[in-house]
């Protein structure tokens, strides 16, 4: 079977937002009628569908699609990345001309409300949980600290290079208008913001909301017809490196993002320095940070250096996280970083362009598992 | 919503119960392969080097390495809230390297916390039918004794 190439053609949003009221459904019917316009599609053009959150078949139906050729409901998984990939394999393997990926994610409850019992998160423990919820571990946020303590300590980063960082996302984040956080950030705030889990400060946080994407995948020659200037998909990997037990990983500095990010070079000709621009997934800040030097975008340990050097702020030499991350557009879980790369290739970005970008990656998750995707411009 | 909330509940299966009576019984205690001799965390029906189903917990040293920590600040889960904050923890058994467990640390002030730093088990009844195995320092056991 020969492999097509495949292009992504439209990229859409939902009314993203804290406690929106709108259902599952509701964002993702308003996320991909969004994608379809920016493509210049119909739903009758859809024959596939893959999805994070919800039912991807449920979702086709409702809006009127074709009967789908390809479909599939994410479990566990890296984020949107998971949807996406599969997405566009159905599309690369001809099991369907043109495919939506959906995530679709509902604002979770607050540690204030776990924390008075009005919400149960470890109610029952299940055989894994049970070595977990009984030591007050429930939260990703504290694997997140045992991840970035660890990570402090085997590499060159220190607190205030998570606070430059954090200071440069909002920064990218006030040239975007459709970020929920524009208000400018210093490192100093940062640091001033209240631990979690300490090292992990609430600032390293992606930003709980409502929030629906749907991104659309067709044939290369589908999309030369299509409103949008095509952006190829050049390679894409999906690993995982243990089960989900994230707080028994034995080395947690170099986790899944390591080993994907040496399958995805083994798919192309193009190296870390064809990189124009990267988005990288923020769900907690030090995992852009392992990304980073995962895809060797940097060195080994030297994150925190190369971030606090300006190399990753627009108008450095890799600007990163270009429409401020998901710590300040809200956790869109992966897609917004799919979608941001696609549109910095189209070159619509405008004021947070970055000029003349022909190659961009994203990427995923961190830990027990993780996805990326190597993108070109037409 | 009661005054004293209870810790989470923990339903042993077949294959965790060894690890939870050890521990009432003040033993840490490990799922380790009878044909290979490999140590198993967290519990499997078999095992991952040798595919061997003869799979039993055994007492384990306690002694072990810091490998990361972490402070909660924020409570999950009402038992937790009159405990913050609290640490925490994955350790390196001393018994194989990358044989790592999630704990808590009682006993050391954070600001004594040193990665790789050696530590011992000790347990804590956080209910009458509930109690884990925790890690402190070797000073710290002696001191309360």
């Amino acid at each position: 079977m020969k492999a097509r190439r495949v292009a992504i053609v439209g990229v859409g949003y939902s009314q993203v937002g804290r406690h929106t009221g709108l259902s599952e459904r509701h964002h993702a019917a308003q996320a991909a009628i969004a994608a379809l316009d920016d493509a210049g599609l119909t739903a009758a053009d859809i024959d596939g569908s893959t999805t994070w959150g919800g039912d991807a078949i449920d979702f086709a139906y409702m809006l009127g699609m074709s009967p789908l050729r390809w479909h599939l409901n994410v479990g566990v998984s890296p984020a949107f990345v998971t949807p996406a990939i599969h997405a566009a394999m159905a599309v690369a393997t001809g099991q369907s001309e043109t495919c939506m990926a959906f995530r679709i994610m509902m604002q979770q409850p607050s540690s204030a409300t776990l924390a008075t019992g009005g919400a149960m998160l470890g109610a029952t423990s299940s055989e894994d949980t049970q070595f977990l919820y009984p030591f007050g571990n429930f939260s990703p946020t504290q694997w997140a600290g045992l991840m970035m303590n660890r990570y402090l300590y085997d590499s060159d980063a220190t607190e205030e290079h998570f606070a430059t960082f954090a200071s440069i996302q909002r920064e990218h984040a006030t040239l975007n208008e459709n970020a929920l956080q524009r208000t400018p950030l210093s490192p100093a705030e940062y640091l001033a913001a209240p631990y979690i889990s300490k090292p992990l400060r609430l600032l390293d946080c992606d930003y709980p909301c409502d929030s629906g994407s749907a991104v659309i995948f067709t044939t290369e020659e589908r999309a030369r017809d299509l409103r949008q200037p095509a952006v190829l998909v050049d390679a894409v990997s999906l690993s995982a490196v243990h089960d989900m037990n994230f707080e028994v990983m034995t080395d947690m500095s170099h986790t899944a993002p390591a080993h994907c990010a040496e399958q995805l070079w083994s798919h192309t000709d193009l190296r870390p320095t064809d990189v124009d621009t990267a988005q990288l997934y923020d769900g907690f800040s030090v995992i852009t940070f392992q990304w980073l030097e995962a895809l060797g975008l940097c060195e080994p340990g030297s994150a925190g250096p190369f971030i606090a050097e300006g190399h990753t702020r627009l108008g450095g030499s890799l600007p990163v996280n270009t429409d401020g991350g998901a710590c300040n557009v809200g956790r869109r879980h992966g897609a917004n970083f799919c979608i941001e790369a696609t549109r910095q290739l189209r070159g619509e970005c405008g004021d947070r362009q970055v000029p003349g970008a022909e190659v961009a990656v994203w990427a995923n998750a961190v830990g027990p598992f993780a996805g990326a995707m190597l993108l070109t411009g037409a | 919503m009661t005054d004293n909330p209870s810790p989470p509940a923990v339903v042993p299966t077949s294959l965790t119960a060894f690890f939870w009576e050890g521990a009432r019984a003040g033993e840490l205690r490990i799922q380790r392969c009878q044909a290979c001799g490999m140590y198993i965390h967290l519990p499997r029906p078999v095992c991952r080097s040798c595919h061997s189903f003869d799979l039993r917990g055994e007492a384990v040293s306690g002694r072990a390495t810091l490998y990361a920590h972490t402070v909660t600040m924020k409570a999950f889960h009402p038992f937790f809230v009159s405990r913050l904050p609290y640490a925490v923890a994955t350790v390196e058994l001393a018994e194989q390297p990358g044989l790592m467990l999630m704990t808590n640390l009682v006993g050391v002030a954070e600001a004594d916390l040193r990665t790789g730093m050696d530590l011992v088990v000790t347990f804590e009844a956080l209910s009458p039918e509930l109690t884990i195995p925790v890690f402190t320092t070797a000073a710290s056991i002696g001191a309360s004794r």
